[in-house]
């Protein structure tokens, strides 16, 4: 195995066990910021894959957006005191029997399956591309998911501002 | 499991968070080893981007329910059974 | 033939029309302090209406690929088009007197329902993966925050999040389905994709991969139309929310969900030959769709024979009226997807009706137990008689519109041989007869509480009461130039 191949692992392994804490954890802080290496360890894997931009963004709107809101939303919806961040779980038994399955499941389809296979191709960065595929191929997406926003931005504005009248 | 086991909904949000994430791997791979060209890169920014929006949004209204119920345990939110 | 982006932009007006109209109530909201309570409804309206003129305007025949392969046009997205511009149109006349919503501030509500509208145009006619599950989540995102509209009020925020975490979790379960399916065929168009399946044929495990990437694929779908297994969220949130939130969720986005199952199930899995689709893979669809419908119909139905809450009833009454829907689309024909066709534009009147009613009773006596409907009937005859024209109309009976919408699917499926199938649904509609006549009889037989002052109904809603009313009553007589609509429509998936 090569240098790159063993970095791929233990990248994969810190990915995965993150995941896993976010999910098995008692308390709610270390959920939170195991989530931040599961986070990274998939921008990682994405500069393997050749999705420079793509890690790049990932770090951008899943660290920097995403896990500070939901930081936010763990610390505004304690009480401050009691900074024993505990939560509880419930039907643990059923949840990961199902879990299990879905776990055997992907293990099976991931490697029997007949993907659809396509030669190697070399690593390009991808900015230039997905900037023109953007204005080009993807422009309804592009512009939809700016609508999507302005919705999320009325909503969330509309549902946490105060009574006063506006 | 996250998702089917807490009931913190805080949680929920970021057991939901690894489904998408997940997903999105899967994508950004798939479109490296399957297809030609980047359409799975360009389907995983989409996917980011609800991704951010739908946190907003859920998050906006865990707020509005902890400013009614003090709390944001799942099981306390049982009004509509009764 | 596929447009590239200027060309389909001429094809775009209905939802152009749409956006630049979000666009001016945001504005207007926050700028015209004393006109916008006005303003907004207009300006909601009166895009709507363009809307639709400019998608009945827009011609459809042609099959073409907009935006270079993201949307399709076609006469079956023409029927969609109208179909969920119209029932925008009846919600929002129906939300303007409505006491829950007149609470609180109006102006994003109409921002919302135009992005909402928008979405759902765009989702019955994806043929691209990434824009389908862009739109769908424009879909969802909006009915969230829309069903938790009143921010003061326990239950619509406790359904809201309930609806919010049900959903991400279909939604993202459905994300993995495509993101498998992108896997095994390379493309995210539906076309492609299909032929892909059919070239390269599937054989072996790739049997249980497809099968998995589809379940999970319906999952999405699943929860949008609210079939079994994925309807858990439908009491609730139908419960919860503001009425007219409830009653568009009940009719618009479940056809749009209709619409997409059918798009994608139909283009993407299966391959027209004469009249009778041949099937991709060899998985047994049709089983799985059965097994899907019989299942929503008898759970909606049992469900709602024990409910006193009016919008909890009338929630898993909507679950069973998907089974029936669900039926058509066992049959893999045209015969089968037009009675789909049929059965929605029917529903629409029925359920809008019923659900106007709830809300107008709501507004004097501001409850939704069925104990308080007791003695309607002295209290306003006419809107125990409209309400008792939408029960018989959603039960089937004869010469109400909802027979007419039973009456197709039973013939489509009786036709291809599955008469056990009609006799099951058959059943099904004679035990929902128990919970609708239990509405009927309230009004009618029972004696009233008390209270005993006649129920005054605006004159806006008895206007939109009666042009909810005229199609129940009428559309049977109907039903020839509803039946050719339709059967153009349906057309595009081959044999008629």
């Amino acid at each position: 195995m090569s240098a790159s191949d063993i970095i791929f692992l233990i990248v994969a392994v810190v990915t995965v066990g993150s995941a896993a804490i976010v999910v098995l954890s008692r308390s709610l802080i270390y959920s939170a910021f195991s989530l931040l290496f599961t986070f990274f360890g998939v921008a990682i894997i994405y500069v393997y894959l050749g999705a420079d931009f793509l890690a790049g963004t990932q770090v951008l709107i899943y660290v920097g957006g995403i896990l500070v809101l939901l930081l936010f939303g763990v610390m505004l919806t304690h009480r401050l005191y009691s900074l024993n961040l505990r939560t509880e779980t419930f039907q643990v038994i059923p949840g990961f029997l199902i879990a299990l399955a879905v776990f055997i499941s992907l293990a099976l389809v991931s490697t029997r399956t007949n993907w659809h296979v396509v030669a190697d191709k070399p690593l390009v960065p991808t900015t230039d591309t997905i900037g023109t595929l953007f204005l080009t191929e993807y422009l309804l997406p592009f512009e939809i998911a700016s609508i999507l926003l302005l919705v999320a931005l009325i909503g969330a504005a509309m549902l946490v501002r105060r009574r006063a009248d506006i | 499991m996250g998702v089917l086991t807490r009931k913190n909904a805080v949680n929920v949000l970021m057991g939901i968070e690894l489904i998408l994430n997940s997903a999105n791997i899967n994508l950004v791979a798939f479109s490296r080893y399957s297809s030609n060209g980047i359409d799975g890169q360009m389907f995983a920014i989409i996917v980011i981007v609800v991704a951010a929006s739908e946190v907003a949004v859920a998050l906006a209204m865990v707020l509005t329910m902890y400013r009614l119920l003090r709390t944001v345990n799942l099981d306390q939110a049982d009004t509509l059974k009764r | 033939m596929i447009m590239d982006n200027l060309q389909s932009l001429r094809y775009f007006y209905p939802e152009l029309t749409l956006i630049v109209a979000m666009l001016l109530v945001v504005i207007a909201d926050i700028s015209f302090k004393r006109l916008r309570s006005v303003l907004n409804p207009l300006l909601t309206i009166v895009s709507l209406l363009l809307a639709a003129y400019f998608t009945a305007y827009i011609n459809h025949s042609q099959e073409a690929n907009l935006f270079l392969g993201m949307l399709a046009l076609d006469s079956f997205a023409q029927f969609f088009k109208l179909f969920l511009l119209l029932a925008a149109f009846l919600v929002v006349l129906g939300s303007l007197q409505s006491e829950e919503l007149s609470q609180v501030h109006q102006g994003e509500f109409f921002a919302l329902l135009l992005a909402v509208t928008l979405g759902m145009l765009l989702m019955a006619n994806s043929i691209n993966l990434a824009i389908l599950y862009l739109s769908l989540e424009l879909v969802s995102l909006t009915s969230y925050i829309m069903v938790g509209y009143l921010k003061g009020d326990r239950l619509s925020n406790e359904a809201s999040l309930k609806y919010i975490l049900f959903g991400a979790i279909s939604t993202g379960s459905m994300l993995y389905g495509f993101s498998l399916i992108y896997g095994m065929t390379g493309s995210l168009n539906l076309y492609t994709i299909r032929d892909a399946f059919l070239s390269q044929g599937v054989q072996g495990f790739d049997q249980f991969t497809t099968l998995l990437a589809l379940v999970l694929a319906l999952a999405g779908f699943g929860f949008k139309t609210a079939l079994v297994p994925f309807h858990f969220w439908c009491p609730d949130v139908y419960a919860g929310a503001p009425t007219p939130v409830t009653a568009f969720l009940s009719v618009a986005p479940k056809a749009a969900g209709f619409g997409i199952l059918v798009r994608f199930f139909f283009s993407g899995m299966t391959q027209t030959t004469g009249s009778e689709w041949g099937l991709v893979n060899g998985i047994n669809w049709p089983l799985v769709l059965i097994g899907i419908s019989v299942l929503t119909m008898t759970l909606g139905n049992v469900a709602a024979l024990t409910q006193n809450n009016l919008k909890r009833m009338l929630a898993y009454s909507s679950i069973a009226q998907a089974g029936y829907i669900l039926m058509g689309s066992v049959v893999l024909t045209g015969e089968g997807l037009k009675s789909m066709l049929i059965y929605l534009f029917v529903y629409l009147f029925m359920n809008l009706g019923a659900f106007l009613v709830v809300t107008i009773i709501y507004n004097s006596d501001k409850s939704f137990e069925i104990g308080d409907y007791n003695g309607m009937f002295k209290r306003s005859p006419f809107l125990a008689f409209a309400m008792g024209v939408f029960m018989l109309s959603l039960t089937g009976i004869p010469p109400f519109a909802g027979f007419l919408g039973k009456l197709y699917v039973f013939l489509a499926v009786i036709e291809k041989g599955l008469i056990w199938f009609a006799v099951v649904g058959t059943l099904n509609a004679a035990l929902a007869a128990f919970y609708y006549m239990r509405v009927i009889k309230a009004m009618v037989l029972e004696e009233g509480n008390g209270n005993v002052a006649p129920l005054q109904v605006s004159f806006l809603n008895q206007a939109l009461l009666v042009a909810l009313l005229i199609p129940n009553l009428l559309l049977v007589f109907f039903w020839n130039p509803i039946d050719r609509w339709t059967a153009s429509s349906a057309r595009l998936f081959g044999g008629l």
